[in-house]
């Protein structure tokens, strides 16, 4: 308003018409009346969320009300303030017209599009006075914190230990004891017990045979969560995968009293030691909402990684998509120095599309030739690889590698 | 009396513009339409090797330092799989196998490339080379 009626105003003055001038008045008169009448606006917002927790794909309905505490009537447009992976529905700015003393509510659908910790509010107010002439924006309203846990997956296969701990669990173990797997006969001796006699070899053989069984043990687990680096597309990415398969991982294993740890092996190193329970499912899934990709050159290895966190004789579950120099490394040293690794390899191919050109689509053929031939070399250093695909469950991705590890020419030694 | 008449005429058309122009919309961006979607992350492996099939098509010595010991790679992890070494295959039989272009890039006794600025390895027979390293 105010630079039409200066535009006028200076037209007036290059072409010395005052008919340009009054044209320019009315302008004045309306700018300066806005000016004078405009008061900033008494405005009250907030932001209730029906509740904070949920799964991801789910949705919560996040209620704003806004109320004019004013004597004039305005005009609000607002839109609450929301993190990058959180859609809210109606998604644009929302106009609203409120008379004095009026309060206005507006539900907004919020729709986490992954796991994580997200964030609603505060609500960015733009007001507007009667005349349109003045404006005012500003921020009303507290930040709500919502927790999207992951989906995972039920898993019925996991992957065995070579060693376990001596304390009740599902894992067979090695050695011999109490236990419902049958693993030999052996000849009776003192302090056997009367129900262990297989009378059927003893009567074969002519003196008494007890069978022998394997005990069933527990074992501890180490998660290890790469976040070097992922391949990501507009459905998603490697990392939202990995922590689906880390937090499936980790119910199973909790579920079979093994203890379970987990190392977020990246940019930044963060760590929980192994311990049992579903408190340590919980502390794991609230880790795990914290994971993201950090960038950074330095070069971490199984140095960096405190004793504690890595039980000798653990299960350390690699879970990555093997993207990064770092992390391959890691799992060479880690094997080097005799620990059970398997790595559950988070497919990139899925999330990447090869390059418009025609020597894309060759490097892109070179890259998927490359990391099978990086797959064949873990395996031969006795690692077992899990790989894991967008569209595929990881049930059988296990059973694969257990298969590997019991196979003969791959005996795992630790 | 007519100059009061063409004042007034210019005032009311003055207050015609003024009303045309508060009824304007606001055509303020908002703040949500100037945020930028987060850009999906391609792998540094990939933009590495898209880089290298390009400059190993054009420079001989790209494709001896840096191809070479990639696609060597591929077809030891490969051939072990067979129960074969790239080391220790005769020149024949890798010949027959691997076809003459591959074998005469990835055998172990390829000596470095005398000229420096020669062509290397086009992406058309890479990818030739690539399909015999996938049917091993």
């Amino acid at each position: 308003m105010l630079a039409l009626a200066a535009a006028g105003l200076i037209a007036a003055l290059a072409s010395g018409r005052p008919e340009l001038a009054l044209l320019s008045l009315p302008f004045l008169v309306f700018a300066g009346a806005g000016l004078i009448l405009a008061q900033e606006p008494h405005l009250a917002a907030e932001v209730e969320l029906d509740r904070t927790r949920l799964l991801e794909g789910e949705t919560v309905v996040a209620t704003v009300w806004v109320r004019n505490d004013g004597q004039d009537r305005v005009e609000v447009e607002l839109a609450p303030v929301r993190s990058r992976y959180l859609t809210l529905e109606p998604a644009g700015v929302v106009a609203v017209d409120l008379p004095a003393g009026a309060e206005a509510r507006v539900a907004f659908a919020a729709h986490p599009r992954r796991w994580g910790a997200h964030a609603v509010g505060p609500l960015v107010v733009h007001a507007r006075d009667p005349l349109g002439v003045t404006t005012w924006e500003g921020r009303l309203g507290r930040r709500l914190h919502l927790r999207a846990f992951p989906r995972e997956q039920r898993l019925r296969e996991l992957v065995a230990p070579v060693r376990t701990r001596p304390f009740l669990g599902t894992h067979v173990a090695r050695a011999r004891g109490e236990g419902i797997e049958f693993a030999d006969i052996r000849p009776f001796q003192v302090g056997d017990r009367v129900r262990q006699i297989n009378w059927r070899a003893t009567a074969r053989r002519g003196a008494p045979q007890v069978n022998e069984r394997h005990p069933e043990h527990s074992s501890d687990v180490v998660l290890l969560l790469d976040t070097f680096e992922e391949a990501r597309d507009q459905a998603g990415g490697t990392l939202d995968a990995a922590v689906r398969a880390a937090a499936g991982l980790a119910r199973a294993h909790l579920a079979r009293r093994d203890r379970v740890g987990l190392v977020d092996f990246g940019g930044t190193l963060h760590w929980l030691e192994p311990a049992i329970g579903t408190t340590q499912l919980y502390r794991i899934i609230d880790a795990l909402l914290a994971s993201d990709i950090a960038f950074s050159y330095a070069w971490r290895n199984v140095d960096s990684i405190p004793l504690r966190v890595l039980p000798p004789g653990a299960l350390v579950l690699a879970i990555s998509p093997l993207l990064d120099e770092r992390s391959t490394a890691l799992v060479t040293d880690l094997r080097s120095r005799g620990c059970d690794l398997t790595v559950i390899e988070v497919s990139p191919l899925d999330h990447i599309a090869p390059g418009p050109s025609a020597a894309d689509a060759v490097a892109y053929e070179l890259w998927r030739l490359q990391r099978e031939a990086l797959r064949a070399r873990l395996q031969s250093l006795g690692i077992g690889v899990a790989v894991w695909g967008r569209d595929g469950t990881l049930g059988p991705a296990l059973e694969g590698v257990n298969a590997f590890r019991r196979s003969a020419q791959h005996a795992v030694r630790v | 009396m007519r100059l009061l008449a063409e004042v007034g005429l210019v005032v009311l058309a003055g207050i015609a513009v003024a009303v045309c122009v508060s009824l304007l919309p606001d055509a303020r961006p908002t703040r949500r339409s100037r945020r930028a979607a987060p850009a999906p992350a391609r792998p540094d492996q990939l933009v590495a090797l898209e880089r290298l099939v390009v400059s190993a098509g054009t420079s001989a010595v790209h494709a001896h330092a840096y191809l070479r010991p990639l696609l060597a790679e591929i077809a030891s992890r490969r051939l072990a799989a067979r129960g074969q070494t790239l080391e220790r295959m005769p020149d024949a039989a890798a010949r027959e196998l691997l076809g003459d272009h591959l074998w005469d890039l990835v055998r172990p006794d390829r000596p470095f490339p005398e000229d420096r600025h020669g062509p290397g390895v086009a992406p058309q027979e890479l990818r030739a080379m690539l399909g015999l390293l996938e049917r091993l």
